[in-house]
């Protein structure tokens, strides 16, 4: 019973306009949140060398 | 709008996205002001190949950034300008920027990528003559310059709006001389590209392609800024603490103090070279050659240098970008050089070229030719100073802060 009531509960949410695009919004946000933890970590340091000087 | 649910809800996401990125680089900028002093004073090798720190250095009244090679780092002792500037004895301390291996096409990207910042600050370009001397046709060896080449950089020099199309061209063709820098960055290599070509349509495309060279722009920036912060937050509270304490210098005391431990470690050979370096030179005295008798190789070696043209290209990025610049080089050291056959007339022909090279920049240059006589002040062949030699330098540094030189 409880499943059902649930079920309605989301249709009615998704059925309502701004609901569904505020749940559009958290999903692509999620999206480009994820990409960036996967690729935000950019390497500056000095390559690691033998400096052989002259 | 709701007839186009995606693109609202993906401009919503886009919006809270650039917010949070706004809202972390505020951040990162409050955090490295905070502790850009902290991060001077200590090896910052982990974050040179970004531009955030630096610029925030840039604009402390109280620190110097210094941009050059090896000479200002090689070697490990109490002088060298970080540490003997730590507690600003005399008000300021020093940002050391120069890296092993680099050079002036290095510096030429470093300095374009100080941006607008750059406009009116003192910066000192320190070079010396180890490259157009001794280097194969006085070029920048190819390990290097890769070992200090940075993307962003690159990008910031590419898509600088304050840089002539002229300069980005000419540092363009010089930067795919170096293509492996380049392998595996289908944008990057594009831009230089697109740049060096210099036809009409390349130049187009280059400026097509302008959005999306702010845009890896702006990810390299917040990637670096990420960067900073997190080696900042992994420094414990004695490396953050800064301590001032002025006094008076006795650079006399300090001179005969740094002469007498730099004597100490030259006792392998009887030519003053430090310790560190005789095993890599010392078969070229097994038999000194008459005077002058490489008089002819030597000029020939220096005058058809590269280096002199990447010198043109870090020059032209000064002027460009205004920055209230000045060259310090480093001196010959005449008595070991005429040791192998160049005399002191032949070795002149490095500062003639110095000057001939910089001053039509107007750029003003301290050539230490002063310094080439001075024993122990260079610990090499290369010019590398000794420990002695560092005083020499932070004193003319300290000089150059106070605007008692040029």
């Amino acid at each position: 019973m409880w499943i059902r009531d649930l079920t309605r509960s989301i249709i009615a949410v998704f059925r309502s306009p701004s609901a569904r695009i505020a749940l559009l919004a958290a999903y692509y946000f999620a999206i480009i949140v994820a990409l960036i933890l996967m690729y935000a970590q950019g390497d500056f340091s000095s390559t690691d060398f033998v400096y052989q000087g002259f | 709008m709701r007839r186009f649910p995606h693109i609202l809800a993906a401009a919503s996401a886009l919006a809270a996205t650039a917010a949070g990125a706004l809202t972390y680089t505020l951040y990162a900028q409050y955090t490295e002001t905070k502790y850009v002093h902290a991060v001077a004073a200590l090896d910052h090798a982990s974050i040179s190949r970004g531009i955030m720190i630096e610029r925030t250095a840039l604009r402390q009244p109280d620190l110097l950034l210094i941009y050059g090679a090896s000479e200002l780092v090689l070697l490990d002792t109490k002088y060298e300008a970080t540490r003997f500037f730590s507690t600003y004895p005399t008000g300021f301390m020093i940002y050391n920027a120069a890296s092993k291996g680099g050079s002036s096409l290095t510096v030429a990207q470093r300095l374009a990528a100080l941006g607008p910042e750059l406009r009116g600050r003192r910066v000192i370009f320190a070079i010396g003559p180890a490259i157009m001397t001794m280097a194969p046709f006085g070029d920048v060896a190819v390990r290097h310059y890769d070992a200090n080449f940075s993307d962003l950089h690159a990008f910031e020099l590419a898509f600088n709006p304050r840089l002539s199309l002229e300069t980005k061209q000419l540092a363009a063709r010089r930067m795919l001389d170096f293509p492996e820098t380049l392998s595996g960055k289908p944008f990057l290599m594009f831009t230089m590209r697109s740049l060096s070509e210099g036809s009409p349509a390349a130049t187009l495309l280059h400026y097509l392609s302008w959005p999306l060279g702010r845009l890896q722009i702006a990810i390299l920036h917040l990637q670096d800024h990420y960067a900073t912060v997190e080696y900042i937050h992994h420094l414990s509270a004695a490396e953050v603490a800064v301590v001032r304490e002025p006094r008076d210098v006795d650079w006399d005391a300090l001179l005969a103090a740094a002469e007498s431990e730099q004597v100490a470690n030259t006792d392998s050979n009887p030519f003053g070279v430090d310790n560190s370096q005789w095993p890599k030179i010392k078969e070229l005295f097994v038999n000194p050659r008459p005077h002058g008798s490489r008089d002819a190789d030597f000029i020939n070696d220096v005058t058809i240098a590269r280096e002199w043209n990447d010198l043109r290209l870090a020059l032209r990025v000064i002027k460009e970008l205004g920055a209230d610049a000045l060259i310090m080089s480093s001196p010959m050291n005449v008595p070991l050089w005429e040791t192998i056959g160049v005399s002191e007339a032949a070795q002149n022909t490095y500062y003639d070229l110095l000057h001939e090279v910089v001053g039509p920049f107007d750029v003003p240059v301290l050539d230490g030719r002063e310094w080439g006589r001075i024993p122990y002040f260079s610990m090499d062949l290369a010019s590398h100073a000794s420990r002695k030699g560092w005083i020499y330098v932070d004193q003319r540094l300290d000089q150059i802060y106070h605007r008692r030189l040029p």
